[in-house]
């Protein structure tokens, strides 16, 4: 089974800004981290290859230094990785980044399974997984907690929602999007980070996906971000818990568990 | 243990690689120089587990994949909760092939990227979370004689609560102890010792002279005799209180403390 399994490289800080003038994230100085939901994207793919067989390609979109990512997914287990960089990806929304990874997807070709995380913790859309199967013209399974069966032609995956879980059969070649609920993902071993330095990583440009150039950055995004403001600062509290230490241990968890922190 | 403390051995921290180090090849050879140094030096290296939550690359990997060669008896390996099942049984199992006998077992602290053992996973079912009592406990069950289990000391905490969970984890299994820094004399080291006399009790050392960051770890204001604090002085103070016990050096400054600590250990 060939997967592919798209990642993005985010800001690993709460203190990023937002550029008044673009209304982008400014990524300038900021370490940048994979995206947290994406590396359970990975495991899910890595975990399927071990079971089954097969080669598990990561894929991002992003500037030079976004191979980052790409390396991280090597060294737990991924087999080879490829970089969409190109200026004329520039300013793209999620439905020209969907288009751009699909073009890519096609060009890696023989593609049975794409895998994502539900969402990006920067931009937050949950949309460029459905933007890609869409663009593919595959069927998709979002906010996938399991994959309970795998065979060459369909795939069972549990699919989260509040009130629990449904379970669906899709024909293959589709796309998944997965939550962090589908496994716990596995930390790079010493020698997987090693491997992953040496590893050679094309970067391929619009050019060499067959991007139409309308379709692309801002010229192929038909939506604008007109207005940011970042989240208003979480006001601070606190609460005094009186009793035995039994019962402010007992009222503490209720407490948290309201706060769905436990 | 005993013969560390006999012959006057020192235990010194080092701790792996961060997992997120931009600087890996730089960190690899810095470990191996540190490592090296502490076995030519007939001292015993201990490696440390993820510290303060931080994820780093594994004692054991480190050894292996740079070709690290471990002096009997003298490598100790930290263990914490903080491990899959699968993980936890790579590293004992690479201990025991790399004739790793000394291992402290903790609970050590976790991270949002750090998965935690669950009582499933070390047998037990007693509980609802895995301490170093429940790690203790499989240790000694699927290894059984494969290791010295060492467990931590805490007299920051409160010290009722302290000595109720060390008498679970020597029951347990654990046959030394690693105290918390302390700094030249603290009273409730001295009554663990009065307590358990025939166990081996190796106390910290705080070998940074940054003292604002211990007492930032321990969550208490560290007073000093020495103003700026001075660790090799303190260190020397230590060893005149605490005859029978072994040192952990933690955060030694290997390129200015290391040749200064040779004959502190009279």
């Amino acid at each position: 089974m060939k997967i592919v399994v798209c990642v993005k490289q985010v800001p690993g800080s709460n203190d990023a800004k937002i550029d008044p003038e673009t209304k982008r994230i400014v990524r300038e100085g900021i370490k940048a981290v994979t995206n947290p939901f994406d590396t359970y994207a990975v495991e899910e793919a890595v975990r399927i290859k071990e079971k089954i067989g097969g080669e598990v390609v990561v894929l991002t979109m992003g500037p030079p230094r976004a191979d980052i990512v790409l390396r991280e997914g090597i060294s737990v287990g991924a087999d080879k990785a490829v970089l969409l960089s190109d200026r004329a990806f520039g300013g793209s929304d999620t439905w020209a980044t969907s288009y751009a990874l699909a073009k890519a997807i096609e060009k890696i070709g023989g593609v049975d399974l794409v895998i994502c995380g539900k969402q990006a913790i920067d931009g937050d859309t949950a949309q460029v997984g459905p933007g890609i199967a869409a663009q593919l013209g595959w069927p998709q399974a979002t906010y996938v907690m399991e994959v309970p069966r795998l065979s060459e032609d369909s795939i069972d995956v549990k699919r989260m929602h509040e009130d629990g879980w449904d379970l669906c059969r899709i024909a293959l070649p589709a796309v998944l999007t997965v939550v962090k609920d589908i496994n716990q993902p596995r930390i790079p071993t010493l020698r997987g980070r090693l491997a992953a330095q040496k590893i050679g990583i094309p970067t391929w440009t619009a050019a060499d996906i067959g991007a139409d150039s309308a379709l692309i950055g801002l010229n192929g995004s038909p939506t604008r971000v007109v207005k940011t403001n970042p989240p208003p600062a979480r006001e601070k509290a606190s609460m005094k818990l009186d009793g035995t230490p039994a019962d402010s241990a007992r009222k503490l968890v209720h407490e948290l568990r309201l706060r769905s922190l436990v | 243990m005993k013969k560390h403390i006999e012959n006057k051995t020192y235990h010194v921290e080092i701790l792996p690689p961060k997992q997120d180090t931009e600087k890996l090849e730089t960190d690899l050879e810095n470990f191996s120089v540190k490592f090296n140094r502490v076995m030519e030096s007939g001292y015993c290296a201990c490696l440390t587990d993820n510290a303060m939550g931080n994820l780093a690359f594994q004692g054991t990997e480190m050894i292996e994949e740079l070709g690290l060669e471990p002096r009997k008896d003298l490598v100790m390996i930290h263990l914490n909760t903080f491990h899959t099942k699968g993980d936890l049984d790579r590293i004992l199992d690479s201990c025991r092939t790399l004739k790793i006998r000394q291992l402290l077992v903790i609970s050590g602290d976790g991270s949002d990227r750090l998965p935690k053992l669950s009582p499933a996973d070390v047998g037990a079912t007693d509980t609802e979370a895995v301490t170093s009592v429940e790690l203790l406990r499989y240790i000694g069950r699927e290894y059984p004689g494969d290791f010295e289990l060492g467990v931590a000391f805490n007299p920051y905490e409160p010290e009722e609560h302290e000595f109720a969970k060390m008498e679970r984890k020597l029951a347990a299994g654990a046959v030394f102890i690693i105290t918390q820094p302390v700094i030249e004399r603290h009273e409730v080291v001295d009554r663990l010792l009065a307590k358990y006399p025939g166990i081996p009790v190796i106390v910290e050392a705080w070998m940074s002279k940054k003292i604002d960051l211990l007492s930032e770890a321990v969550g208490y204001e560290i007073k000093t005799a020495t103003d700026p604090f001075d660790p090799i002085a303190t260190l020397k103070i230590l060893h005149k209180n605490y005859l029978g016990c072994g040192v952990y050096l933690s955060l030694l400054g290997f390129k200015t403390q290391y040749d200064l600590i040779k004959d502190t250990w009279q």
